[in-house]
């Protein structure tokens, strides 16, 4: 049969044309387009994987600023917090130191009082002293102004130096 | 639609039917013409020609070149043109045989396309009898003419040819001459090699930018081969191996898809014809012992059977060695068979049209719906077929080439046995191996 007779011209033929095709497509044809589809699919999935790396980090930094800023209230509110201990410590503070200065204040006045008190009093005794002894010298000077009676004093007086 | 679509089919059969009634009573005079030899239009449409059809004008041919070695080893290049000359018939165009004589060095070489020749429609050389010699050809013709009509007149006898009345000496050159196959080969080879280049300069220009329209389609193609059979099946050898494999693939295709096309460039039915397949085959049978591992070798000449299959009778070694040459010889004769059966099938059922035209117009006309319908399906088919049988081809050489560079896994896992680890590791062997098997069983059965 004709048809089942391979015919020497066409293997011949078939043989060179394959033969050439395929090493001219090996050479420049298939490396070149397997990996520009490589490549591109690798780029591809290098795109994907960037696009989540990226999201993931928007996500991270919208998280950390979401803390920062939750964090930043937090100290903000204890600031606060803080600031108003300390007012209300240093007006109790300052109360004390006012109550303190007062009583301190106090105490001296009344110690100067006292001491003034006690300045009048020294004064008023020794003025009350004078005029008793200046009444005294005047009732004295009254009483003696007649000689019997300095004579008597005298007497009296020499008596009880002898009775000794 | 569907009565879009009955019209349609009316304006088709109407369409085929009028110049055909033409030709039938045009051709009512003539007992020839009605006595259709159908083997010979089937054989002449599926074989080889010196010479392309021009289209709708059967007779005329595109001259190619003939190139033979003749039998004092000269070489000769002619036109296929002057092989032939068109001569007018009762009214329809024939191309008829010519001899082609050339004079070199004082010497005269014929040639002729054989006829009536052992030989049939291929270049031979001719050598003039003596008397002797002619009367002694002319008794046996005519003995065995005596005993039957024969087709043609003369009959064949082995190592002359008849042309133009008289009994000849043949020589069958050495025939390397750009023939109507021979072309098509060239031209599908100039297509995949333009198709490629130009998707090749496609990634040159753009980068990384992805094709669009035939270029995406094309690229689709190649990843579809690719990605899923030769990646999948050989893996990190897949790029050892993608060149020859694709270029296998696209090559087998538009040759494929070459020959459904009736007219020029197309027409020449190239992956039926065994030559092809054969050198195809021949490839694939290359790359897989060229590249098989010792593993391969070991399972041709000592496989894993019990010992008295192999020894003393190397039973197993015989079929081994067998299935070497079956494999790529299944491929062959697969791809030809499948491509030579649609083309056939195709001119039968258009040759039906003819063959019913004697049971007068209407059978005819019923018959050249039917026909076209089933040939439009046929055809239909041949594209899927055209594809498939291309996939199939790469599919299996792939699977051949896989298993002929398996390191030997298997085997090694054998070594292991009785600890896990080479359990596990014989277990995923004997699957990677039913595995492929069944691929191969069924791409099989897809036939």
């Amino acid at each position: 049969m004709e048809l089942f007779t391979p015919d020497f011209g066409l293997v011949f033929w078939m043989f060179i044309a394959f033969i050439l095709l395929f090493l001219v497509l090996a050479k420049w044809g298939w490396p070149v387009i397997i990996k520009s589809m490589e490549s591109r699919a690798n780029t591809i999935d290098q795109g994907v994987e960037d696009a989540r790396k990226a999201k993931e980090q928007l996500d991270n930094a919208r998280n950390e600023a979401k803390k920062y800023v939750e964090e930043a209230q937090a100290k903000q509110a204890e600031m606060l917090r803080e600031a108003a201990k300390m007012k209300t410590e240093i007006i109790e503070q300052a109360k004390h130191e006012a109550s303190e200065a007062a009583r301190r204040e106090m105490e001296a006045a009344k110690l100067s009082i006292e001491q003034a008190r006690k300045e009048a009093e020294l004064q008023f005794r020794n003025e009350v002293g004078k005029f008793s002894i200046d009444i005294a010298e005047k009732m004295v000077r009254n009483q003696m102004k007649s000689d019997d009676a300095q004579k008597q004093l005298v007497d009296k007086l020499l008596d009880e130096i002898e009775k000794n | 639609m569907s009565k879009r679509l009955s019209i349609l089919m009316f304006l088709l059969a109407i369409l085929v039917a009028t110049p055909f009634r033409g030709y039938a009573e045009g051709g009512d005079g003539h007992a020839e013409e009605e006595n259709l030899d159908v083997k010979e239009i089937i054989f002449e449409h599926l074989g080889d020609g010196y010479g392309w059809e021009v289209p709708f004008a059967h007779a005329y041919r595109i001259p190619l070149p003939v190139i033979v070695k003749a039998e004092d080893g000269k070489w000769f290049c002619f036109s296929s043109s002057s092989l032939t000359k068109v001569v007018e018939h009762d009214g329809k165009m024939h191309a008829e045989p010519v001899v082609k004589t050339i004079s070199r060095d004082g010497k005269d070489y014929s040639f002729v396309i054989a006829h009536i020749s052992s030989h049939k429609n291929k270049v031979v050389q001719l050598f003039n009898l003596n008397a002797a010699q002619t009367d002694s050809v002319m008794k046996v013709a005519s003995d065995i003419k005596a005993q039957g009509p024969v087709k043609g007149g003369w009959p064949v006898i082995d190592g002359y040819v008849f042309v133009d009345g008289k009994y000849y000496r043949e020589y069958r050159p050495l025939d390397i001459s750009i023939t109507k196959n021979v072309a098509a080969l060239f031209i599908s080879t100039a297509i995949v090699l333009i198709i490629v280049m130009s998707l090749v300069r496609f990634y040159r220009r753009r980068g990384l930018k992805a094709p669009r329209k035939g270029m995406g389609f094309m690229e689709l193609l190649v990843s579809f081969v690719y990605e899923g059979t030769i990646k999948a099946t050989l893996g990190e050898n897949a790029k050892k191996f993608a060149p020859y494999l694709l270029t296998c693939f696209f090559f087998i295709l538009i040759m494929n898809l070459l020959g459904l096309i009736v007219i020029f460039p197309g027409g020449a039915n190239l992956t039926g014809n065994i030559a092809i397949t054969l050198v195809l085959a021949v490839m694939t049978f290359i790359m897989t012992n060229v590249f098989g591992t010792k593993h391969y070798w070991k399972e041709i000449f000592w496989p894993d059977v019990p010992l008295w299959l192999k020894c003393p009778l190397p039973i197993m070694q015989f079929i081994e060695i067998f299935g070497m040459f079956t494999k790529p010889a299944a491929l062959c004769v697969r791809l030809f068979a499948n491509m030579m059966g649609g083309h056939m099938i195709v001119i039968t059922l258009t040759l039906l049209i003819f063959i019913f035209a004697v049971f007068g117009s209407a059978v005819a006309g019923a018959t050249t719906v039917v026909s076209i319908l089933f040939s439009l399906f046929m055809l239909a088919l041949d594209v899927l077929v055209s594809f498939i049988q291309a996939y199939v081809f790469t599919t299996l050489s792939t699977i051949f080439i896989g298993m002929a560079i398996e390191r030997g896994d298997h085997a090694h896992a054998k070594e292991h046995a009785g600890t896990e680890e080479g359990e596990e590791a014989m277990k995923a062997a004997e699957a990677q191996k039913e595995l492929l098997a069944k691929e191969a069983a069924a791409i099989d059965l897809k036939q």
